[in-house]
């Protein structure tokens, strides 16, 4: 298991290195150098949406220009285009010479991609900390832990949440979401007996994403008890039967009406 | 002429499986999940009719929205060609997926009597009878049977396209918990 351990200190140390690091999920931030850049150097603000689209569609290798065109522009020309890119560019690398090729935004023909070997991003990062805790788990608990604290700490909010009404970026909303559910109620669920109060915490924060989660529930119910404390173990149950009623109308699953037993005959 | 943008809707659909045991048999439910990108409400749903409900209700606002200058015959006709893309997908699209859910078994029993009337050579029946409860190739089958769908709605555009000349394109993409579902109604003339 010693990889797994090598490759999550790789990526922190990507983190602490890149030259380039940018924050997606609860604000969109770029620091270059460790320093922030403020959004006006991008000039106008579909550079920040171009830059933002390439994030949410990194993984699909050289996206070509018509196809982002057609996404952020109502009737945008090749030139719109350009001077997005430009202002992408300039931010990336104010100081490249001219008629050198960009490092960070790699150009294919007429296709774009972002580097990701030089580029930290907040989401690529949480999700290889995911991977890694994943295939960690069953095998080297203190790296499956430390590796879904660390993606845990990077959610800091909603995957762009000034681009919500934003098709193009929902997919991406919607899988940080995913993974960041199932972090949370993993780690829940390992540190329950050594840490139960982090559990009810851990559990509380899948809930906000998600009020019908009832994983998180059954997890709060079970800390609660390790805690001693029956009454609010009780109305963790009651709270999910009120909102799995409430938004499906329906009962919870014989597992949580199971624990609830256990709970009452304590 | 009304903006590209406000001629789109687009859905992103959750599909949360579920499995249990309960009374000594086992069990799968679904919740779901869908949310409106544009508007930014959602709705949960364990019945997949409320998700079609709720996607027709937001078309409808915008088919509404993009021919309130038209005379109340000329929306009513729009209305009534917008909902008519939509009337497979609400018939049949939950109906198959519902009933495929509740008993995979009687699905393929109901397809395979279909296939056999093609003739002889498809007369060799599935071992349907030794079949066990709802497996994870029968969830792979839906999902294909929600992606068909997805095709067919495509083909369905496509149709209103060359008949009401100007209308976009539709996109639909697919993961493994998730789709988008982004429909155009007709554009103003």
């Amino acid at each position: 298991m010693g990889h797994l351990k090598d490759k999550l200190q790789e990526l922190k140390q990507f983190q602490e290195d890149a030259i380039i690091r940018i924050q997606t999920l609860g604000q969109f931030n770029l620091w270059r150098n460790n320093e922030k850049v403020d959004s006006k150097q991008f000039g106008r603000d579909k550079a920040v949406q171009l830059l933002q689209y390439l994030i949410s569609n990194r993984q699909r290798h050289a996206l070509h220009k018509e196809k982002i065109m057609d996404h952020l522009w109502e009737e945008g020309d090749d030139r719109d285009f350009k001077v997005a890119l430009h202002g992408i560019n300039k931010v990336l690398e104010p100081e490249r010479p001219s008629r050198t090729e960009p490092s960070f935004v790699i150009r294919q023909g007429i296709s774009y991609q972002l580097d990701l070997e030089k580029i930290w991003i907040d989401v690529e990062a949480l999700e290889q900390y995911i991977i890694i805790g994943n295939e960690a788990l069953g095998e080297d608990l203190t790296v499956t832990k430390s590796a879904y604290k660390s993606a845990i700490a990077l959610y800091q909010g909603v995957y762009l949440p000034n681009r919500i009404f934003e098709d193009w970026s929902s997919e991406e909303r919607e899988k940080i979401q995913v993974l960041i559910l199932g972090a949370y109620v993993i780690l829940a669920e390992i540190l329950l007996q050594e840490n139960p109060l982090e559990s009810i915490r851990l559990a509380q924060c899948a809930i906000a994403i998600d009020k019908t989660w009832e994983d998180a529930y059954r997890l709060q119910m079970q800390a609660y008890i390790i805690k001693g404390n029956r009454p609010q173990a009780i109305k963790a149950y009651q709270k999910c039967a009120d909102v799995l009623d409430q938004e499906y109308g329906i009962d919870p699953l014989p597992a949580t009406k199971k624990l609830l037993q256990e709970i009452e005959s304590i | 002429m009304t903006k590209k943008t406000d001629q789109t809707a687009s859905f992103m659909v959750r599909f949360n499986q579920i499995i249990f045991e309960e009374d000594g048999e086992s069990k799968v439910q679904w919740r779901g999940k869908v949310s409106h990108i544009q508007g930014g409400e959602d709705q949960s749903f364990s019945d997949f009719n409320d998700a079609v409900k709720f996607i027709q209700e937001r078309l409808a606002d915008l088919t509404l929205e993009a021919t309130k200058h038209k005379s109340p015959e000329q929306q009513d006709s729009l209305l009534k060609k917008s909902f008519s893309l939509w009337k497979t997908m609400a018939k049949e699209g939950p109906k198959v997926i519902m009933e495929t859910i509740k008993d995979p078994r009687k699905q393929v029993a109901h397809f395979q009597d279909q296939i056999t009337d093609f003739g002889e050579d498809l007369m060799e029946k599935v071992p349907i009878d030794q079949w066990r409860n709802a497996s994870r190739s029968d969830f792979n089958s839906i999902k294909e049977s929600i992606s068909q769908l997805a095709d067919e709605m495509k083909k369905l555009n496509a149709k209103v396209d060359a008949i009401n000349k100007p209308v976009k394109t539709t996109r639909a993409t697919k993961t493994t918990k998730k789709t988008i579902k982004k429909t155009t109604p007709p554009k103003k003339k």
